[in-house]
């Protein structure tokens, strides 16, 4: 077998050097020492390293001969079978030889030396992903800096040069902060919602929470539960662990537990504040008489277990200025100055009954509407107007003219003794007979007229004042500097002062006005008709109450308000919003089986 | 005087045994058991303590659950600083992996109850998912260094890096004188196959194994086995793919291994900045 064994060297101005040899032998071998067919003087190659022989079928066997592995193709090997048509390049230490053949020719073995690869290094390096993306260093670098820049340097620089603007809920102005919509936990309740790109209308100074004052730039208006140093006193002792809570958040600025923000928490989402629960204000009211002393209310806790008796606002006394606030228990007497028996108006049967039924206007018993109109809003009632309620049937005509009735004015003394007065001025007897003036001043004509005294003028007013007359159906007749009068009209606007009723909301699908009102057994005007509080507890238990068809859980806030303790009807104006629905994460559960 | 290397056999017997346990196992899973306690009390606070109105980052047990997510956030990102400090003593580094791993899934916890699931487009939210960003990334990892190392090294078929490059080389060597013969249009798709870059490919085709512009393949399509020459070098060029295709399946593994990293760390930096922002702002604007 012939092989042709090509050396090419590089002089030292690179020019190649080839030499050609042929050996021809059954096997070559190759090595360090000199006696092989190929010498290699390497040291990293063994004295007689490889055997190249004929495997037959046109294929070489290369095998090791001493104890060291050779490289064929680049993989290190101890033995291995090529193909001379195909090539295969065997690599010991620096010496590279390619084997090769053409057709039926002799093995060629191409011998060279490769230069120690100085970059062999630098190529491993590629293997790590390293090489393929940007170092973790500048990734971290531009986006920890991104995030330094834009959500936190921006809006603090835009805040600290600010030029500061007072507030104006009429005319809400834009923020001058950059970028702190970044900074929002969440969006802004429905009440607040323009406030939405203004932080800093809330948040005036740095790392200084919302503070009262700020709210009360917008909020103004709004009434005090009670004044402030009352209202400290008045709270109930906080627990252990809310102590330390304010404490801390006190200690860092925070108002305490009376600020607007404890119970106004913000950015919850377009949400509506809720009425707090009845434990809010039970947490004050259950035992406040042992802070505060003087207080004139009594504690409550519960509507249905502990509120104090309705204290109604009215008129104890006839000529009075000013009404009084008068426990119901104390079975109070109410002088309206009217003498008006409930009973027989409101009677299916008798008298009153009969008399409504012959009128066109009613043509039925008189019901309470007849005389009570409900004002709009449904809250209340509208004054009752004498001539429109009582005069179909407590007439005050007095007279005839013509084919008209003539009718008392009401509502003035003054007013009804000059319409008196007047009366008569026709009917009086003549001094002479026999004697009459001609045409139109005879009796009976335009221009007759008895310049005589009025007596019975005076006479009418007088029994028109007594218990007995015209005025005395329904006024208590009285003296007024040695001349007849009625006694005042004393009416409040309204009974209940410090919690809401509304009589829409107890329509007729609810409730008939007797149920509440004991119209039907009351005989006298100074009845006070206000229903008591047992007579609400029917219906209305406290928050705990179990709802069923009858009983309405009820909380403070159905009838009070917290900011308005004294108007709970106020303000008329504040936005509708709608509800937020019930909470339902697992402790809102837990706390709602535990009451 | 004989306790002396009675003591010593044992020391070295105990840090023996210890070289052998895997960080996830490292002293009976302590530190699983630790993370699951936190997770298990931050949720069971979290169901039971009402606060009102709603769950929320501010109230007490938001800035309580906030506060251990911070420390711990900043403590798991000190591994990078621990790792490169060779020190002895009880907190092994393994100690410290493990912990890192198992406390950094108890902070999916502990991070998830102090937002109170209230998210939205605010820096609060981007450390929120910065620090799941990390999280999965992490948990990532840690599945890959179990699971890939093993391809890894059945891909060698015990070559080193450098023998993969040289056999390339070798193969290229002789593709350039058996492609002698070629006419002028194979002999440009040699010349560009040999031409190419063995590291040839962005981070996704590493990532994928996907090589469609690959010079070597169009070559091998290009030229047959119509001849003596062309099928010589057509069969060289089969061993270079082969070749590559070994050589790109180690990238693919290597990618695999490492393109966690390139998330995790600078997430966790930007996590770093982000925490700041939000901890800064949220007292900024109190």
């Amino acid at each position: 077998m012939a092989f042709l064994i090509r050396t090419i060297d590089f002089t030292a101005s690179g020019r190649e050097i080839v030499r050609d040899r042929t050996v021809d032998a059954a096997a070559v071998n190759i090595g360090r020492a000199a006696e092989n067919d190929i010498h290699l003087p390497d040291l990293a190659v063994e004295q007689r390293h490889v055997r190249i022989s004929d495997a037959g079928g046109g294929m070489l066997k290369i095998e090791a001969v001493g104890g060291l592995e050779f490289g064929i193709d680049g993989r290190s090997t101890m033995g291995a079978d090529v193909d001379p048509n195909i090539g295969a390049e065997l690599s010991l230490g620096s010496s590279r030889l390619a084997i090769s053949r053409d057709g039926d020719g002799p093995v060629q073995i191409v011998i060279k030396q490769v230069e120690k690869d100085e970059g062999a290094g630098d190529a491993l390096q590629n293997f790590a992903l390293a090489s393929a993306l940007p170092s973790k260093r500048a990734m971290a670098w531009v986006f920890s800096l991104a995030i330094l820049v834009l959500l936190l340097s921006v809006p603090i620089i835009t805040h600290l040069t600010r030029t500061p603007v007072e507030n104006d809920p009429e005319n809400i102005t834009e923020g001058q902060v950059l970028f702190d919509a970044a900074w929002s936990a969440g969006e802004l309740s429905m009440a607040h919602h323009e406030l939405e790109g203004n932080c800093e209308a809330c948040h005036v100074t740095p790392f200084v929470s919302v503070q009262d004052e700020t709210c009360l730039t917008c909020h103004e208006e709004l009434g005090d539960h009670a004044k402030m140093p009352r209202l400290k006193e008045g709270m109930a002792p906080l627990s252990t662990g809310d102590a330390i809570q304010w404490s801390i958040a006190e200690s860092l600025g925070k108002e305490g537990p009376l600020g607007c923000v404890s119970c106004h928490s913000e950015h919850e989402g377009p949400v509506k504040l809720e009425a707090s629960d009845e434990k809010f204000c039970a947490d004050c009211h259950n035992d406040l008489d042992t802070r505060l002393t003087d207080v004139a209310f009594g504690n409550a806790s519960d509507f249905g277990k502990k509120h104090p008796q309705f204290r109604p606002q009215f008129f104890t006394a006839h000529f009075d200025k000013n009404p009084k606030r008068v426990s119901l228990d104390k079975n109070p007497k109410e002088m309206s100055g009217l003498i008006f028996p409930h009973d027989i108006h409101v009677s299916e049967t008798g008298g009153a009954a009969r008399m409504a039924i012959s009128l066109p206007q009613y043509g039925a018993p008189l019901e309470c509407s007849d005389c009570h109109a409900e004002e709009e809003d449904g809250v209340g009632f509208a004054p009752v107007a004498m001539e429109d309620s009582c005069e179909a049937c407590h007439s005050l005509v007095f007279d005839r003219a013509g084919p008209n009735f003539r009718n008392l004015r009401h509502g003035d003394v003054d007013d009804l003794m000059e319409d008196l007065a007047t009366m008569g001025r026709g009917s009086r007897g003549s001094i002479v007979t026999g004697r009459d003036r001609p045409g139109q001043f005879a009796r009976g004509g335009t221009y007759y007229s008895n310049f005589g005294r009025p007596m019975s003028a005076y006479i009418s007013i007088n029994r028109a004042l007594e218990p007995t007359g015209v005025c005395g159906e329904c006024h208590i007749p009285t003296m007024t500097n040695g001349r007849r009068d009625l006694t005042p009209v004393n009416l409040p606007d309204r009974f209940l002062m410090r919690g809401f009723f509304n009589h829409k909301e107890h329509g007729d699908d609810v409730a008939e006005c007797s149920d509440c009102h004991a119209t039907d057994t009351s005989k006298e005007a100074t009845d006070l008709l206000i229903p008591d509080l047992e007579s609400c507890r029917d219906c209305h238990l406290g928050e705990t109450a179990v709802k069923t068809e009858e009983i309405v859980p009820s909380s403070c806030a159905m009838c009070h308000g917290y900011h308005t303790p004294t108007m709970p009807w106020r303000p008329e104006d504040h936005p509708k919003l709608p509800g937020n629905g019930g909470s339902d994460s697992v402790a809102a559960i837990l706390s709602s089986l535990r009451r | 005087m004989a306790s002396v290397p009675n003591n010593r056999f044992k020391q070295d017997e105990a840090r023996r045994n210890a070289d052998h346990v895997s960080f996830l196992k490292h002293k009976k899973y302590r530190y699983l058991w630790i993370a699951l306690l936190l997770s298990i009390v931050s949720g069971l606070g979290y169901a039971l303590i009402d606060q009102e109105p709603r769950p929320n980052g501010g109230s007490w047990y938001g800035y309580t659950l906030g506060t251990i997510g911070l420390l711990l956030i900043v403590w798991l990102s000190l591994l990078g600083v621990r790792k490169r400090k060779i020190t002895t003593g009880a907190w092994s580094l393994k100690a410290w992996t493990s912990a890192h791993v198992y406390l950094g899934l108890a902070l999916i916890v502990v991070g998830t109850l102090h937002t109170g699931f209230q998210i939205g487009w605010n820096v609060h939210t981007l450390a929120y998912f910065l620090m799941l960003l990390v999280i999965i990334t992490g948990i990532y990892g840690v599945i890959v260094y179990a699971t890939l190392p093993a391809s890894l090294s059945s891909n060698r078929k015990e070559m080193t890096r450098a023998q993969m490059l040289e056999a390339l080389t070798a193969l290229d060597r002789q593709l350039e004188s058996a492609a002698q013969p070629l006419g002028r249009e194979q002999s440009d798709l040699v010349i560009s196959a040999l031409g190419q870059d063995v590291f040839y490919g962005g981070a996704l085709a590493r990532l994928t194994g996907a090589y469609p512009g690959c010079k070597t393949n169009k070559a091998l399509k290009g030229i047959g086995t119509a001849s003596a020459a062309e099928e010589r070098v057509h069969t060289l060029l089969t061993k270079r793919a082969e070749q590559l295709g070994q050589i790109r399946r180690h990238l693919r593994i290597r990618a695999l291994l490492e393109v966690w990293l390139f998330i995790h760390i600078p997430a966790t930096i930007a996590l770093l900045a982000a925490l700041l922002a939000h901890v800064v702002s949220v007292f900024y604007y109190w």
